[in-house]
């Protein structure tokens, strides 16, 4: 086991870059969760600390030793892939054990291995078994298998979960994380779903069109997004955004939201000049109530959706607080920059069309700089 | 119902199509073994009231049919050989290697599959003469290999797209080295597909004619099975039992080989519909 050492790594193609200044150290036995919409540059990063592509520049160390130009044999590192990559014409016994064989493990040393990590995995009634007679759940258990045997530094692990069903997913979710913790190994994981980021990381590293957003733990990440796209992407539903001009006055500064008069949870001295300025005010779905509070509105829902032990509402925004930039909105929100969902737990009879009031606390909002989308504390 | 006649359509379509392609192969098989007057008779007889099975040990016995075979088979098994040790590294090289002027590469090759064998036999011909291959197997060997390196490398790529670059992502985080992946991993996976593209490219070697004709004319110990049966054809008299049991016996081979790969060829060529 290692830590792992990321420095000023990039890559390009052509003229093309998907990779910019990637630094990051991770501690030895942490599990660091790399998050992204598509094509943000995640499974890249992944790839070339496997040593499956190659740099366009910086440093990559695994424990104290430099690996940048050592071939994926040689890193001692152990990867697991999106579609498992089972080898077809070996048995699950073979797959597990053929990493083993290629560095001149005896036969006797390489049962003993892929015995005891069938047995944490439980697939040791399939040792016989091919690839193809298994379900999607026990591949990917082997999978994990072919990587444990290796006792490598450090595990990589490329969106493993995604071609598994929801329930399973879940599940494997939770056995991975178990995983993690009774075998201490470093691992990075990438993934474009940030329920598994936040239920699974030690650290969360956010990526967007190839740059590093936020490095933070996923209650940090949650509870203070650096930027828009940090604070849409994570939560579900996603953050609302709502676009206010900041007006200032001996109380403080203060946006107009819903026809009334907010204070910003942002001392004035903090950002000398906001008065006059556009700001994008973010509040998430589940801090929203729905009775009276320090700043209440009454509604018409335009939509109710029942989960059963929730239920989402959504209202139309005001036309003064529309507007906030679509690209703000998370990877996989296709909401319309007019309505803002509240998240509702024991709302009882709540009905599309029927007034409701709802009601906010602005020590909750938090506040973007509509220009630079990066946060105003 | 509707179910089930467009289910009988169905059928009647497969009979159809297996009437049309089964019926020449028939067809060469009786005319091997009817009567001489029976070959001429109209209307046609479909099966001889007494097979003149005899005509089989016949031309065993009086051509050289096992030296011919065995000819075609050298020449077949030499091209494929040769031709399957090219294909797979350009195949696997075209499907995974992004070169400068890969795609232009790519579709030259497939511009020299697409001439005719007539075209390039006048230049192969004088590079053999040079070198003294004229008469030699191995002036086939080596010009069915021009014909099949072009197909196989191209079915070769088409099956190597099928495979998941992951497979030797994993081999290599596993161990192997570039080649050790394709070796160990790559390889074995695509044996249905390289029994396919090697059948293939046995029967393109083995139905050759024009190659043979040229190359191996004045070679009479050379021969290939489709050059000889031509020789069985006299100025005056041709005897068709004969040259149909001949060609009986060429297409034997390839049949058996059919029956016991067909596994092999249906999982080759339908491999690109399992993803």
């Amino acid at each position: 086991m290692a830590g792992i050492r990321i420095e000023n790594v990039r890559k390009s193609y052509g003229a093309v870059t998907v990779l910019r200044d990637f630094n990051l150290d991770i501690a030895d036995g942490e599990f660091v969760v790399f998050v992204g919409p598509s094509g943000c540059g995640k499974s890249t990063m992944l790839k070339i600390l496997a040593g499956l592509e190659e740099a366009s520049g910086g440093r990559v160390l695994i424990g104290e030793r430099d690996v940048t130009d050592l071939a994926p044999g040689d890193r001692d590192i152990a990867m697991v892939f999106q579609n498992y990559a089972l080898y077809p014409h070996l048995t699950v016994a073979r797959n597990m054990g053929f990493g083993l064989k290629m560095r001149g493990m005896d036969r006797g040393e390489i049962d003993r291995r892929v015995s005891e990590a069938a047995k944490i995995l439980a697939v040791d009634h399939l040792l016989d078994r091919r690839p193809k007679e298994l379900s999607g759940g026990q591949r990917q258990r082997v999978a994990l298998g072919r990587a444990i045997v290796r006792e490598p530094q450090a595990f990589l692990m490329d969106e493993p979960l995604s071609n598994l069903d929801a329930k399973l997913r879940v599940h494997m979710r939770a056995e991975i994380s178990a995983l993690h913790k009774r075998l201490g190994v470093t691992t990075i994981y990438v993934t474009h779903d940030q329920i598994e980021a936040m239920t699974m990381a030690d650290r969360i590293v956010i990526m967007r069109d190839g740059e590093i957003q936020q490095i933070a733990d996923p209650d940090t990440m949650f509870a203070r997004p650096e930027n828009l796209f940090v604070a849409g992407f994570i939560g579900s539903p996603g953050m609302n955004f709502l676009l206010g001009n900041v007006t200032a006055d001996e109380r403080g500064a203060r946006v107009s939201l819903f026809g009334q008069d907010v204070c910003l949870p942002v001392p004035l001295a903090a950002v000398p000049g906001i008065a006059g300025r556009p700001v994008i005010l973010g509040l998430r779905p589940e801090h929203i109530g729905p009775a009276h509070g320090p700043v209440s509105f009454a509604v018409r829902p335009r939509l109710v959706e029942s989960l059963g032990s929730e239920k989402y509402i959504y209202v139309d925004l005001p036309h003064e607080n529309r507007g906030a930039p679509a690209d703000a909105k998370g990877a996989d929100d296709e909401r319309r920059g007019d309505a803002l969902i509240a998240r509702l737990v024991d709302a009882g009879a709540v009905a599309t069309g029927e007034p409701i009031t709802l009601s906010f606390d602005p020590a909750r909002l938090h506040v973007f700089d509509a220009e630079t989308h990066r946060a105003i504390r | 119902m509707k179910l089930r006649s467009s289910r009988i359509a169905l059928y009647l379509g497969v009979a159809a199509t297996c009437a049309v392609l089964l019926f020449p192969i028939y067809w060469l098989l009786v005319t091997a073994i009817s009567p001489p007057a029976d070959l001429r008779s109209l209307p046609p007889r479909f099966w001889p009231d007494v097979p003149q099975w005899q005509v089989f040990s016949r031309i065993a016995e009086e051509r050289p049919m096992l030296l011919w075979l065995t000819n075609s088979t050298l020449a077949a098994l030499g091209s494929v050989a040769l031709s399957m040790t090219v294909s797979v590294f350009a195949g696997y090289a075209l499907s995974r290697f992004r070169v400068r002027g890969g795609q232009s590469l790519g579709l030259f090759i497939l511009t020299a599959k697409m001439l005719p064998a007539t075209l390039l036999v006048i230049p192969l011909f004088g590079i053999f003469r040079s070198v003294g291959l004229i008469g030699s197997l191995w002036s086939v060997v080596l010009a069915h290999a021009t014909l099949i390196v072009p197909f196989t490398t191209w079915m070769l790529k088409g099956y190597f797209d099928t495979i998941p670059r992951e497979l030797e992502q994993a081999a290599m985080v596993d161990g192997c080295s570039p080649l050790g992946a394709l070796f160990r991993v790559i390889l074995p996976v695509a044996t249905p597909g390289l029994a396919a593209t090697a059948l293939y490219g046995f029967v393109l070697s083995w139905s050759d004619y024009a190659y043979a004709r040229t190359f191996l004319t004045n070679a009479q110990q050379s021969w290939t099975a489709n050059l000889g049966i031509t020789t069985m054809k006299g100025e005056y008299v041709t005897d068709w039992n004969e040259i149909s049991a001949a060609a009986v016996f060429v297409a034997l081979p390839i049949l058996v080989i059919y029956l016991f790969l067909e596994r092999y060829l249906v999982g080759g060529l339908t491999a690109g519909a399992e993803k």
